[in-house]
C-alpha cells in the first residue's frame, strides 16, 4: 500500500467512515466549495480614503495623479526627490508609457538582482489593509516587485476593492489562466526577529510607493 | 431593603481550603448573603468538590465526589461558593463528567445552572446595591483565572468594592494574569511558580495599594506566602468576602 | 534532561531571563491593540473554528480534492509518512534536481522532521533564511524557542557577537544594521540556490495552491526564484475556498503579532506557466502525517485546528517564565504541552501537561479556540489511566478522594490536619518549612490556618443558640 492511501486509509478509520458517509462528504465537499460562505467582511464605502489610511499605515508611501499618461513623470518626480535611482525595471504590462520621456531609463521585462527601482501595475489593491494584490504573468513578473530596494507600483483607482473576497471573485471572473504567484502586498519588506525591534527591507523593498491613478 | 430571610434558602459550599484555612472567609460569605435578604444553609456533609482529582487526571474520584456533591446540593435554589475556581468546577466542568451518563449529566447542569461564585451571586442574582461593611484603605483587585475566566467574574467585586465610601481602588498592571498558584502545580513546579507569583507581588507592590483583595483562597496564601517571605509585613491581602463584610481592619 | 531540570537552568540563566523580561507581554499588547481596533474579532474568530472544524471532520476528502487540484495545475503531490519519511522524500527530489543548495523559509514541519541535518547528511547544504532561523542554524543548528519569534530568547549583543564571529565582520550594536548584513549575506544564497523549500500556512483546496504568510519576504524569494519548490507542510492544514483564506488571514496575524495583515501573503499555484518571466520550473508538495492522523476523531481533535500563531505562547505565564527551549522539543508553550506528548509519546513529555496552571489564558485567545487547558487536563487524565503517574501520587489522590467521600472521617482529618499545621507554626502566623510541600515552601510561607476548622466553628455557633 502506498503512503498517501496508508495516510488517507488512517483517516478514514478515524473518522469511522463507510461508503455512505464518504459520499455525503464528498456531497458537503462540494457543497461547501459552490457556496464559497464568506465570514464577517470589510465596510466596502469610502475604500480610496480607506486604502490610502491603510497603505500609509503598513508603510507605504502614497501619491495620485490624474491619468496614466502622467505616471512616468510621477515616477521621476518622486525618484529624484528621495535621491534614489533613476534607472528602473518596468513590467510588461506598462510597457507603453514614455519613461524615456520623463527623464528614465527604463528597462522592459522582469527584475534581477541587480535592478534598484521595480516598476509595477496591480491586479487589485485592497482598501481593508491598504494592500496590493499583484498576479503574476508574462505581462508582471512577481520578481519586479520583490528584488529591486524600491518598488513603485501603478494603482488604478478603480482598481480599489473593499477586501481580499472582492479581490478574489474579480480574479475569478477576470482571469482566464489562474496565475502561479498571487502576492499580497503591504508595505516594504520588515523583519522584528532580533528583540522584536522593526526593520525595514529585511529581504525585499526597504520601500513601496503606490501611485494612484484617478 | 429587604426583610431578613424573606428570599429563600442560598447553600453555602464553604470550600476545603476555607474550613480548613480560614474559617472566618465563611462567616463574612454567610454575613453577606443574609444581608442580601437570604436564608443561608451550611450543608454540614459537604467536602471538597473534587477539582483536586479533576485537575491531576483522577477522573474516577472526581466523579465521586461530585456525585457526592449533586446529590447533597441540588435541592437548593442557589449554591454560592466563596472560589471562583471551585465555583467553576462545578459550573463549567461537572457536566463534562458525566458525558456518558444522561441522567447524572442533567442533574449536573441543572445544578451548574443555579451554582455562582459568590460576588457574582451578590450582583448578578441578588442585585445588592450595599454592602454590610466599610474598609478605609486603598484596594487592588486580583482577577483570579477560573472566577475570571470560567465564570466572568470581573465587574462584580469592582463594583461592590465602589459601594465602600472608604475603599479607593487602584487597578495594579496586569491584574488578569496569573498569580502561578494552579492548585498542585504550585507544588510540583515550585521554580516556575515562584517566579510568577513573584511578578504578580511586584504588580501589587507597583500599585501601591494598601492591600490586595481576591476571592479565591488559594491565590491569597500563594500571594500572601509570597510576600511575607519577601519580608513585606505591610501588604495586606484579603478575601474578599471579609473585606465586603467589614470583618478586617483598615489602614489606620 | 529531565523537564525540571532543563527549567533550573533557565531560570538561573540571567541573560536568558533578561532577554525574556525584554519582551515578555509585548505581543500579548499588540494583539490586545489588534482585537480592540477590530471589532468584527469575536465573529471572525468564530468563523475560524467552524472551518477549521468542517475541514477536519472530512479531511480524508478535502486532502483528495486538494491533491487533485493540485495536480492539475502541474505539482507533484508526496505524501510522507513521519519527519524522517519527509526528509527522504526531499533527499529524492534534491537528487533528481541535481540540487546542492536549498534555501529554506520558516517551516515547522522542516524543525518536526530534523530536514537540515538530514539534507547536511546527504550533502545538501540548507541555508536558512528566516532571519531569527538564520540566526539559529549559524549559532551551531540551535533550535528555535518560538513558532514564528525564533530567537526572542537573544539579544542584540549575542546576535552581534555571533555575526561576527561567523561572517568576520566588525561587531554591529545597531539592531538594522545587524538586519541589513545578513540580507546582504543572504542575498546571494536566494540569488544561487537550486531548491526552494516553504512551509505552508494554509492549503487551500479550491485551487490545490499553499499560502504562505511573511513579512521578511523570503518566503516569496524562495519559492520565486529557485529551479524547484518544494511545500512542506502537515496534512491538517487544508482549508476549503479563497474566502476561508481571506477570514483565516484576518485573524492569524492579528493574533501573533497584532498586525491587520503580514507584509507578504502569497498563494502559490504550481509550477512556471508557458510565458512566464520567472518562478519554479518544478513544484512539489510533501504533506507530513507524523502523529496528526491518529489525534482526528479523538479527544485531542480540536489540536489539528491549530493555525500556529503562537498567541498561546504569547499569554502564558510559564512559557513567558522558562522560556521556549525548557519545553524540550520543537513546539513550546500550551500548543507544545499538547503536543509534543501527542506526537512523541504520552511518556517522553509526562511533565508538559503538567506543567501549567490551567490559567486559561491560552484558550481564551486561541483564534480556533482550541480549548488547550482542557487538552493538557485530559492528558492528565491519559497519564492516569495508563498507570504513568508516580506511585506516591496515585495513592495520595485515591486516599484524598476517599477519606473526602466520608463526611466524618473527612472531618476528623482535618482537625487533625489544622492541629498539626499549628503545631508546626508554633505560635507565629506562618509555616516556613513544611516536609508535606517542600515545594511551597521553597518559595514561599504558609500563612499558618486558624485555631479550629469551620466545621468547628460553625457547630460551636449552632450549639451556642445558633446565632
Amino acid at each position: 500500500m502506498s503512503v498517501r492511501d496508508d495516510i488517507l486509509g488512517r483517516l478514514r478509520r478515524q473518522l469511522g467512515r463507510t461508503d455512505s458517509t464518504t459520499l455525503a462528504a464528498r456531497e458537503r465537499v462540494e457543497a461547501t466549495l459552490a457556496l464559497r460562505q464568506t465570514g464577517p467582511r470589510a465596510a466596502a464605502d469610502a475604500l480610496l480614503d480607506r486604502f490610502i489610511e491603510r497603505a500609509r499605515a503598513m508603510i507605504s508611501s502614497v501619491d495620485r495623479c490624474a491619468t496614466e499618461a502622467e505616471v512616468p513623470a510621477h515616477c521621476a518626480d518622486w525618484l529624484r526627490g528621495h535621491g534614489l535611482p533613476t534607472t528602473v525595471v518596468v513590467v510588461p504590462a506598462l510597457a507603453a508609457l514614455d519613461w524615456a520621456g520623463a527623464g528614465l531609463e527604463a528597462r522592459v521585462g522582469a527584475a534581477t538582482g541587480d535592478d534598484l527601482v521595480g516598476v509595477t501595475g496591480c491586479f487589485r489593491a485592497i482598501a481593508e489593509t491598504g494592500t496590493l494584490m499583484l498576479c503574476s504573468g508574462p505581462q508582471s513578473p512577481a520578481v519586479n516587485s520583490l528584488l529591486p530596494e524600491t518598488h513603485i507600483a501603478v494603482v488604478p483607482r478603480q482598481h480599489i476593492v473593499a477586501d481580499m473576497e472582492a479581490a478574489w471573485a474579480e480574479a475569478r471572473r477576470e482571469l482566464s489562466a489562474w496565475p502561479r504567484a498571487v502576492n499580497f502586498v503591504s508595505g516594504p519588506s520588515r523583519t522584528a526577529d532580533i528583540e522584536q525591534t522593526i526593520v525595514l527591507g529585511a529581504h525585499g523593498p526597504y520601500r513601496v510607493h503606490l501611485l494612484i491613478v484617478g | 431593603m429587604v426583610a431578613p430571610g424573606s428570599r429563600g434558602e442560598v447553600a453555602l459550599f464553604v470550600t476545603c481550603l476555607v474550613d480548613l484555612m480560614r474559617p472566618s472567609i465563611a462567616f463574612s460569605a454567610l454575613k453577606l448573603i443574609e444581608a442580601a435578604g437570604y436564608v443561608a444553609v451550611v450543608p454540614e456533609a459537604q467536602t471538597c468538590c473534587g477539582q483536586p482529582g479533576y485537575n491531576s487526571g483522577d477522573t474516577a474520584a472526581a466523579r465521586a465526589l461530585a456525585r457526592k456533591f449533586i446529590a447533597e446540593f441540588e435541592r437548593f435554589p442557589y449554591i454560592v461558593a466563596p472560589s471562583g475556581s471551585c465555583a467553576g468546577t462545578v459550573r463549567t466542568h461537572y457536566p463534562d463528567l458525566f458525558a456518558n451518563e444522561p441522567e447524572w449529566r442533567a442533574r449536573a447542569e441543572a445544578l451548574a445552572a443555579k451554582t455562582f461564585e459568590l460576588t457574582q451571586f451578590l450582583v448578578d442574582v441578588a442585585g445588592v446595591t450595599e454592602v454590610p461593611g466599610d474598609f478605609s484603605g486603598s484596594v487592588t483587585y486580583h482577577d483570579s483565572c477560573s472566577g475570571l475566566r470560567e465564570l466572568g467574574v470581573k465587574q462584580q467585586p469592582r463594583t461592590l468594592l465602589d459601594r465602600m465610601p472608604g475603599v479607593k481602588r487602584i487597578e495594579m498592571r496586569e491584574c488578569e494574569e496569573c498569580c502561578g498558584f494552579g492548585g498542585l502545580f504550585s507544588v510540583k513546579y515550585p521554580d516556575i511558580s515562584g517566579a510568577i507569583v513573584q511578578r504578580k507581588c511586584d504588580a501589587i507592590r507597583g500599585s501601591g495599594a494598601y492591600a490586595v483583595a481576591l476571592g479565591d483562597l488559594g491565590c491569597m496564601m500563594n500571594i500572601e506566602g509570597r510576600l511575607r517571605r519577601n519580608g513585606d509585613e505591610l501588604t495586606q491581602v484579603i478575601h474578599i468576602a471579609e473585606l465586603l463584610a467589614g470583618d478586617v481592619g483598615g489602614q489606620g | 534532561m529531565h523537564f525540571v531540570s532543563r527549567v533550573r537552568q533557565r531560570l538561573d540563566d540571567p541573560e536568558l531571563q533578561r532577554n525574556l523580561k525584554r519582551t515578555r507581554g509585548r505581543n500579548a499588547a499588540s494583539r490586545a491593540a489588534a482585537v480592540a481596533a477590530f471589532p468584527d474579532f469575536d465573529a471572525v474568530r468564530a468563523r475560524a473554528t467552524e472551518i477549521r472544524a468542517s475541514v477536519l471532520r472530512d479531511l480524508d476528502v478535502w486532502l483528495e480534492r486538494f491533491e487533485q487540484k493540485a495536480i492539475e495545475r502541474g505539482a507533484t503531490v508526496l505524501w510522507a509518512r513521519d519527519g524522517d519519511h519527509a526528509c527522504d522524500l526531499i533527499i529524492d527530489i534534491a537528487r533528481r534536481h541535481g540540487v546542492r543548495t536549498v534555501v529554506k523559509s520558516k517551516s515547522m514541519v522542516s524543525e518536526e522532521a530534523g530536514l537540515n541535518a538530514a539534507l547536511e547528511a546527504a550533502g545538501i547544504r540548507p541555508v536558512e533564511t528566516d532571519l531569527g532561523e538564520y540566526i539559529l542554524q549559524i549559532n551551531d543548528n540551535e533550535p528555535p524557542s518560538h513558532i514564528i519569534m525564533p530567537v526572542i530568547h537573544k539579544s542584540k549583543e549575542q546576535v552581534s557577537e555571533l555575526f561576527a564571529r561567523v561572517h568576520g565582520t566588525a561587531p554591529k550594536t545597531d539592531i538594522e544594521e545587524l538586519t541589513h548584513e545578513a540580507r546582504a549575506v543572504l542575498r546571494p544564497e536566494f540569488l544561487g540556490a537550486d531548491m526552494g523549500l516553504s512551509g505552508g500556512n494554509f492549503l487551500v483546496a479550491e485551487t490545490g495552491s499553499v499560502a504562505i504568510v511573511t513579512n521578511e519576504g523570503n518566503g516569496r524569494l524562495c519559492t520565486t526564484l529557485p529551479r524547484v519548490h518544494v511545500a512542506l507542510t502537515g496534512i491538517e492544514k487544508v482549508i476549503p475556498t479563497l474566502e476561508d483564506l481571506a477570514t483565516l488571514l484576518r485573524i492569524l496575524p492579528r493574533s501573533a503579532t497584532g498586525q491587520a495583515i503580514t507584509n507578504y501573503v502569497s498563494m502559490l499555484t504550481g509550477p512556471k506557466q508557458a510565458g512566464d518571466a520567472d518562478g519554479p520550473e518544478h513544484m512539489y508538495f510533501v504533506l507530513v502525517d507524523g502523529g496528526r492522523a491518529d489525534l482526528l476523531g479523538s479527544e485531542f481533535e480540536a489540536m489539528l485546528r491549530c493555525i500556529r500563531c503562537g498567541a498561546c505562547m504569547n499569554h502564558c505565564p510559564v512559557y513567558q517564565t522558562i522560556g521556549g527551549h525548557s519545553y524540550g522539543w520543537v513546539y513550546p508553550g500550551p500548543m507544545g504541552s499538547v503536543l509534543t506528548p501527542l506526537y512523541q509519546g504520552l511518556d517522553k513529555a509526562m511533565d508538559l501537561p503538567h506543567a501549567a496552571t490551567l490559567c486559561n489564558q491560552c484558550g481564551v485567545v486561541c483564534p480556533v479556540s482550541i480549548p488547550l487547558p482542557e487538552l493538557m487536563r485530559t492528558l492528565r487524565e491519559k497519564q492516569v489511566e495508563r498507570g504513568l503517574r508516580p506511585w506516591s501520587e496515585r495513592i495520595a489522590t485515591k486516599l484524598w478522594a476517599w477519606v473526602a467521600a466520608r463526611p466524618t472521617l473527612y472531618a476528623l482529618g482535618t482537625r487533625v490536619a489544622v492541629r498539626y499545621l499549628r503545631w508546626l507554626a508554633d505560635g507565629r502566623d506562618r509555616i516556613q518549612v513544611m516536609g508535606v510541600a517542600p515545594g511551597w515552601t521553597a518559595q514561599r510561607d504558609f500563612p499558618a490556618p486558624a485555631a479550629k476548622t469551620f466545621r468547628e466553628l460553625y457547630a460551636e455557633r449552632r450549639r451556642g443558640g445558633g446565632q
